[in-house]
Order: structure tokens, then C-alpha cells, then sequence
């Protein structure tokens, strides 16, 4: 049964404390759950008639102040049972559709069998089996001010589920009473209810409540009990036809019990009325307990280990008509070291002195590296005098004119008929060269060409027209690079 | 012991610790910084020298061009007179019959350490010759550059030039 629990859960917490109200009686127990053996820490549970949630929390070890709770309580949970008495449910069928559409058609059907208006309702519903293409769900709904009084009366825990304890009673048969069948019937009898629970697949899939218990049923006087007993049959027959069960033989009805003797006489009722009635005894297999609890507490626990059982779960597939009205709050998921701003400001200092004394360790090992290298390649004096002709080598080709460009450069600027007379070139002076020209047009064409070139600028022409020749003399002086300027 | 610490008592032996830390930074950092910094100086210069020395090869080549031979200046004496005779034997090859090279002048160069020498010399020559002379100047190794050159076209000859030129040599 241990191997069942580890294979079909995935834990989100490692432990988790219950409590449940049963009629006037608090219950509360801490599970663990370790390599798939679930263990029973504790068990406790309230004097009769002594309902207090605060001081029977405080007992739990729960704190009513949720920061000191937190911090205590990091991987544990706190699962509330609700009472399911006041909620009612339905079945409802609907077309497999989308997520919305189904959500509204749900709505739709449900709040016109509700008894007051929606908005006076929570209602929670889940999708089980599908039939001739219609879609199964049951709808859990109950009166929004009980539920916001119950609230009121746990908040302070900050539980992290709280379930309709209806859910835990089928998830206990299921794991802890042999309930194997696909479709069964499981009746939870307290002392003046009795809870009856429609489930398929071990998942609750409808429920009622009936107003007669044991106290009821093992009342003295022979003709009351029979009259109780045979109330109790009808009503059961009721509930069967209402969970939809023509057949009523076929279908399974157990009985959760600790062996009592009176459980065995409403089984006995049950079966000579022509119902499939058993009695179902806890099979406590792969749950260890501590011998101040024993294997008898089981029973009693039923509820709260049903429902702590459903908190190990990590599917939120549960019945939740708080949904609405009250959210946990969520614990601060724990980031992993790497992610703390601290961590990362000292790791950015430590890479930053990193960087500097990097910085200064090259720059401080640098020029006895590149001297002893300079020292390795050549000596002192053939360094010396290398760096000296690099340096006279350098000076030269600043100091030296290419001429013969230049003359070049002249030539082709030239324009038809132009005629040079003379070249002067003298460092520190403009160029000037003399000429003839034929006519205006060739001489300023010179000009402009002149102009154009790469390394001459600042040209300048001085023309005067030959009064014999009727040709343009000129004088045009131009700088050459940077070698014609002071 | 720091468990029974409470968090001003931790607060403040922070506060201590970022203190110290900060004390013994300061008395070492200036040190250091000074070391740093002749460090630094230090590396610049070696950096100059280097770049001298290892000149990338598009300068080199382009240095090259400009200065294809070059001969480290020696004594006036011996440097004007290797330098006069590479003229000669360039105006010759040139085929141009010049007038005997005059010193014009000695100076002070752009280089420490050396002066500048300016020789001068005329020459009735073709234009053809004169280009000639100019290309191959530049593979005088103890030639630093031409000062001035004039170049007159003779109006009645006009394929012959009058040409003065002043070129310039370091000397120590």
C-alpha cells in the first residue's frame, strides 16, 4: 500500500498537519511522508463540544501569527478539513468543449438548481468520466457566508489547502480500507451523521449527508431502533437512486469501520434490504505509527488522513469552493544561492579587484618583459644606434620634396598652348613657375587644374598680357606639401 | 559567541571591519599608486622605443620609398666629401656637365647631434638630363633633400634648361 502512495503522489511537502472537525469534536494529525511510507507523527483531538479552532491550533503548534509560523514552518503544510455537511453537490454532463465554454455551460446548469442566486453561492467543480461523449462533472456548492465564518476561524493558520472532508473520507477508503473498486459506494458513519460517498476511480464523484448516526442507530429500545434502522435503509435507497443507481444491488456499499459491533448490524440491515453492503476494515499496511496512537486510532483519524493524504498530492485536482474567497499564501520559493544580489555584488567585487590588479600586475611586469626581450634580441649599442638611424631615416623623409612628382604633376595640369618658362622651388618659399599662355580660358583652366592636385594648395596667379606677342605672361605660385611653408 | 551577538553588535563589527579594510588600503594605495605610476611612465618610454623600432610594414615600405639608401652621417669633412662624390657620379651618369658643388651654407638641423650641411652647384643641361638627375638622387645614401632647384627654359634652345640646385646632408 506504501509502494501505491509513492507511485501515484508527488510530494510538495514533506509534512503536513490536518485538522478536521467532526460534528463537535476537533481532530488534528501530523503525517510525514518518507520513501513512500507515510508515518504518523501525532494525533490529537478535542474534548466534545470544545469546537475551538484557536486553542486547539495552539495545541497543533500552530501559531495565529502567520510570520512566526512561516519562518518556523518552511516544508510543512497545514491542510484544513472542511465539513461537508452544508455543501451540496450535483451532476452535471456536458459536451466536450473548450476550457471557457465548459466553465460557463457548467455555471449555467448549476446555479439553476442552486437554491439561492449565484452570488450568494462558491461553487467548485471537477471533470471525471466521460460517457457517450458528454463530459461528467461534479459540482460542489455551499452558501458563501458559512464559508467566509470558517475562514475567519482559520485564516490565521495560513493553511494551505483546505479540502471538503468528504474528499478525504473516499481518498482513506481508497488507500486504507481496500477500496479497489472502480464504482462503490463508501458510507462514513459518526456518531449523528452519515456521510455518503459516490466514488469512481477512488475519486469522489458525488455525496450527501444523512442526519442519522450511530448514536441514532445503537439507541436502546428494540421497536426505535428498528424504526431508526429501517429510516436509515430508506434513506440510504434514496441517496442510491439520486447518485443515479437503478441497480442497486450491483453497486457496493461500504461501510468504514473499526469492527464495531454495530457496524456489522446496519451491514446485515443493508444487505437483507437488497443491498451490496460490506463492511470495510482499515488495512493500516506501510503506515507506521507510534504505539502512543496504535492501529485503532486509525479509524478514529480517518478523516484528517484522508485529507493529509490529498495534500501530498501535487495535482490541485481537489473540490476547492474556497477558490474564490481564499488564496495561501504563497511561501517564497527558495532561490538558489547564485541567484542573491549579495552574492553576485561580491562576486562583481572580487572580478573587479581581479581586473585591476590584473591591470596593474601587466602594466608593472610590462617594461622589464619588453627590456629583457629588447635585451635578448640585440645589445645596448646596436639598440642605440638602431633607434638613431630609424630616427635620421624618419627625419629624412620628412625633410626630402619629391621634385620630379611635382614636375609631373605641373606637366599634366598643363593646357594646350601653355608654355612654362621657369621652376623655383626653394624650401620655405612658395613654388613659382612662369609662362605663356594663349588665352584666358587655357590660363584659368591651369589654375583650377593646379588647384585640383592632391599636394598643391594656395594657388595664386599674377597674368599680364605681352602688348607684342598679344599673349598672356604669367607668374603662379603655389604651395607644395608642407616643405614651401615657414 | 555570535549567536549571543545582537544585530547592532554585528552591525558595528561590520562597520569596524570595512573601516580597517579601508585604513590598511589607504596606507598601502599610495605606495602603490606611486610604483604604478613610474611603472607606467616607465612602459610609455619603452613603448616609444619599440615603435621606433618596430615599424609596421606599410611604414616601413612607404619610408622605403622615400629613402631607398641611407648612410649614418659621420665628420663634416668625410661626410661632405663621400657626399660631393656620389653627386658627381650622379651628375655623370646623368650626362650633365655641371660647375664644380660649393658649400652654401652649414646649419643647424631638426636632429640633435647633427648639422646641415647645403651644397649648391649650376648646370646648362636637357630637361630630359635634369628629371634624370632628380629620379636618381634619391639613391644618394648621404643625401638628406633638395634645398632649392630653379629651372630656366632657354627661349632659343628651349630643350635645354639652366638649372641651379642646392641639396642639403647631415653632418656630425
Amino acid at each position: 500500500m506504501s509502494s501505491k502512495i509513492a507511485k501515484t503522489n508527488v510530494r510538495t511537502h514533506r509534512s503536513v498537519i490536518v485538522i478536521a472537525q467532526e460534528e463537535s469534536k476537533l481532530k488534528a494529525i501530523k503525517l510525514r511522508e518518507q520513501k513512500g511510507t507515510l508515518n504518523v507523527l501525532w494525533a490529537k483531538s478535542s474534548e466534545d463540544n470544545e469546537a475551538n479552532w484557536q486553542d486547539f491550533a495552539a495545541k497543533c503548534g500552530l501559531s495565529a501569527k502567520p510570520t512566526a509560523f512561516k519562518g518556523a514552518n518552511s516544508d510543512k503544510a497545514v491542510v484544513i478539513g472542511f465539513n461537508s455537511a452544508g455543501v451540496a453537490f450535483y451532476r452535471i454532463s456536458a459536451p466536450a468543449v473548450g476550457k471557457e465554454e465548459t466553465a460557463s455551460i457548467i455555471k449555467l446548469q448549476a446555479e439553476t438548481r442552486m437554491p439561492l442566486p449565484a452570488e450568494q453561492m462558491e461553487m467548485a467543480w471537477r471533470a471525471d468520466q466521460m460517457r457517450n461523449g458528454q463530459v461528467g462533472f461534479i459540482v460542489a456548492a455551499a452558501r458563501k457566508k458559512p464559508l467566509e465564518e470558517f475562514l475567519g476561524n482559520v485564516r490565521n493558520f495560513e493553511p494551505t489547502k483546505i479540502l471538503l472532508d468528504c474528499e478525504g473520507v473516499t481518498k482513506a477508503w481508497k488507500t486504507f480500507f481496500c477500496g479497489n473498486e472502480k464504482r462503490a459506494v463508501v458510507v462514513n458513519m459518526t456518531a449523528r451523521n452519515t456521510q455518503v460517498c459516490l466514488a469512481e476511480d477512488g475519486r469522489l464523484c458525488n455525496a450527501m449527508v444523512l442526519d442519522i448516526g450511530m448514536e441514532d442507530l445503537a439507541a436502546e429500545g428494540e421497536e426505535g431502533q428498528m424504526q431508526t434502522s429501517e429510516r436509515f435503509i430508506q434513506d440510504m435507497r434514496s441517496v442510491l437512486e439520486l447518485f443515479g443507481n437503478a441497480e442497486q444491488a450491483e453497486l457496493p456499499v461500504f461501510l468504514l469501520s473499526d469492527g464495531n459491533a454495530t457496524h456489522v448490524n446496519i451491514v446485515s440491515s443493508l444487505r437483507s434490504a437488497g443491498l451490496n453492503a460490506r463492511v470495510a476494515l482499515a488495512d493500516v499496511k506501510g503506515l507506521r505509527t507510534s504505539n502512543e496512537i496504535g492501529v485503532d486510532g486509525i479509524y478514529e483519524y480517518r478523516v484528517p488522513i484522508g485529507l493529509g493524504l490529498m495534500a501530498f498530492e501535487t495535482s490541485k485536482n481537489e473540490l476547492n469552493i474556497f477558490e474564490h474567497i481564499y488564496r495561501p499564501t504563497s511561501k517564497k520559493e527558495k532561490k538558489h544561492w547564485i541567484y542573491s544580489p549579495k552574492i553576485a555584488c561580491g562576486i562583481a567585487a572580487v572580478m573587479l579587484v581581479l581586473s585591476l590588479v590584473v591591470f596593474c600586475g601587466v602594466d608593472i611586469a610590462s617594461p622589464g618583459a619588453i627590456e629583457k626581450h629588447l635585451k635578448a634580441s640585440a645589445s645596448d649599442a646596436d639598440l642605440n644606434s638602431l633607434m638613431q638611424r630609424q630616427k635620421l631615416i624618419k627625419s629624412v623623409a620628412q625633410q626630402r620634396p619629391d621634385l620630379l612628382e611635382l614636375l609631373g604633376q605641373i606637366s599634366a595640369s598643363g593646357e594646350k598652348g601653355i608654355k612654362l618658362e621657369s621652376f623655383h622651388f626653394k624650401k620655405g618659399q612658395p613654388v613659382t613657375i612662369t609662362g605663356e599662355a594663349p588665352g584666358n580660358e587655357q590660363l584659368y583652366k591651369f589654375e583650377k587644374n593646379l588647384q585640383d592636385r592632391k599636394n598643391i594648395n594656395s594657388v595664386k596667379m599674377n597674368p599680364s598680357r605681352d602688348a607684342k606677342t598679344k599673349k598672356i605672361k604669367f607668374t603662379i605660385t603655389f604651395h607644395y606639401r608642407n616643405f614651401t611653408k615657414k | 559567541m555570535i549567536e549571543k551577538l545582537s544585530q547592532k553588535d554585528i552591525r558595528t563589527l561590520k562597520i569596524g571591519a570595512v573601516c580597517v579594510a579601508a585604513i590598511i588600503v589607504f596606507v598601502f594605495a599610495n605606495d602603490w599608486f606611486d610604483y604604478w605610476k613610474k611603472a607606467r611612465t616607465s612602459l610609455a618610454e619603452l613603448n616609444n622605443k619599440l615603435e621606433l623600432i618596430d615599424v609596421d610594414k606599410a611604414k616601413q615600405s612607404g619610408l622605403i620609398s622615400i629613402v631607398p639608401k641611407f648612410e649614418m652621417p659621420i665628420e663634416a669633412e668625410d661626410q661632405k666629401f663621400l657626399f660631393v662624390d656620389k653627386l658627381t657620379e650622379q651628375f655623370k651618369k646623368a650626362g650633365i656637365k655641371n660647375q664644380p658643388l660649393k658649400v652654401a651654407s652649414t646649419g643647424k638641423s631638426k636632429q640633435a647631434g647633427y648639422q646641415l650641411l647645403r651644397m649648391k652647384c649650376s648646370a646648362t643641361c636637357r630637361l630630359t638630363q635634369a628629371l634624370d638627375l632628380l629620379a636618381n638622387l634619391k639613391d644618394n645614401p648621404y643625401l638628406v633633400g633638395i634645398e632649392e632647384l630653379r629651372l630656366r627654359i632657354d627661349k632659343k634652345k628651349p630643350q635645354e634648361v639652366d638649372m641651379d640646385l642646392t641639396v642639403s646632408t647631415f653632418v656630425k
